[in-house]
């Protein structure tokens, strides 16, 4: 998957958006890469998936929109965004009204997703 | 191909997803608490059997832990070890 001779990287979330900093940290991650023009992908499993629960309103517990965050994702080129299916389910997370256009993966396909990339990095 | 490192307990969010994606080929690590899910006799160390990957511990962390028995099917590793392990597998992915 490496393009121009640079490292894919699967950025992989799976922390629930607000319980903790580490869905904001790994979104910053990937948009900073991003920003320096190195191929990067997001990976939203297990808990993660809540990340796309559609109705959220950070601001009214003081914290940025992680909804509106994934939705700036096309604006830096991040157009692949994979979702556990498995955990879609688990939660009801309505997929068709998530701030990003995403695909979902069930297990088998997660792990040769996962298994293509040079570097994985875990939030 | 993928090395797993699992570092957090059995009863975690951490551990399902981890066991969910590993597969036969893979080789998963377990460090700090991660190394409960080797206490010989639970259903954590049969589920984890149960993926077909290479298992090791970590040492340092397993006896500080107080997991002292050399479960069956799990492989001792010391840092040096460890090591060796990031060099045959090409990605790792952090379980935490």
């Amino acid at each position: 998957m490496a393009a121009n001779g640079k490292k894919s990287m699967l950025i992989v979330l799976r922390h629930s958006p607000y319980g903790s900093s580490l869905a904001k940290a790994g979104l910053d991650t990937v948009l900073a890469t991003a920003a320096f023009s190195q191929p990067v992908d997001l990976l939203l499993l297990g808990d993660g998936v809540l990340q796309l629960q559609p109705d959220q309103d950070g601001h009214r517990i003081g914290q940025k929109n992680v909804g509106r965050q994934l939705s700036s994702l096309p604006l830096y080129d991040i157009n692949h965004v994979y979702v556990d299916a498995e955990a879609v389910t688990r939660y009801n997370v309505d997929i068709s009204r998530a701030p990003v256009d995403t695909r979902m993966l069930d297990k088998e396909e997660l792990h040769q997703l996962m298994a293509g990339y040079d570097h994985l990095l875990g939030f | 191909m993928i090395l797993h490192t699992l570092n957090a307990a059995p009863s975690s969010a951490a551990f399902e997803d981890c066991l969910s994606v590993a597969r036969s080929g893979d080789a998963i690590v377990l460090m700090g608490d991660g190394v409960y899910a080797a206490l010989s006799g639970t259903r954590a160390w049969e589920e984890l059997q149960s993926k077909g990957a290479e298992l090791y511990l970590l040492n340092s962390d397993a006896l500080a832990l107080g997991v002292m028995q050399p479960t069956e099917g799990g492989n001792w590793i010391d840092m040096d070890g460890f090591v060796a392990l990031t060099e045959r597998f090409p990605r790792q992915q952090a379980w935490y």
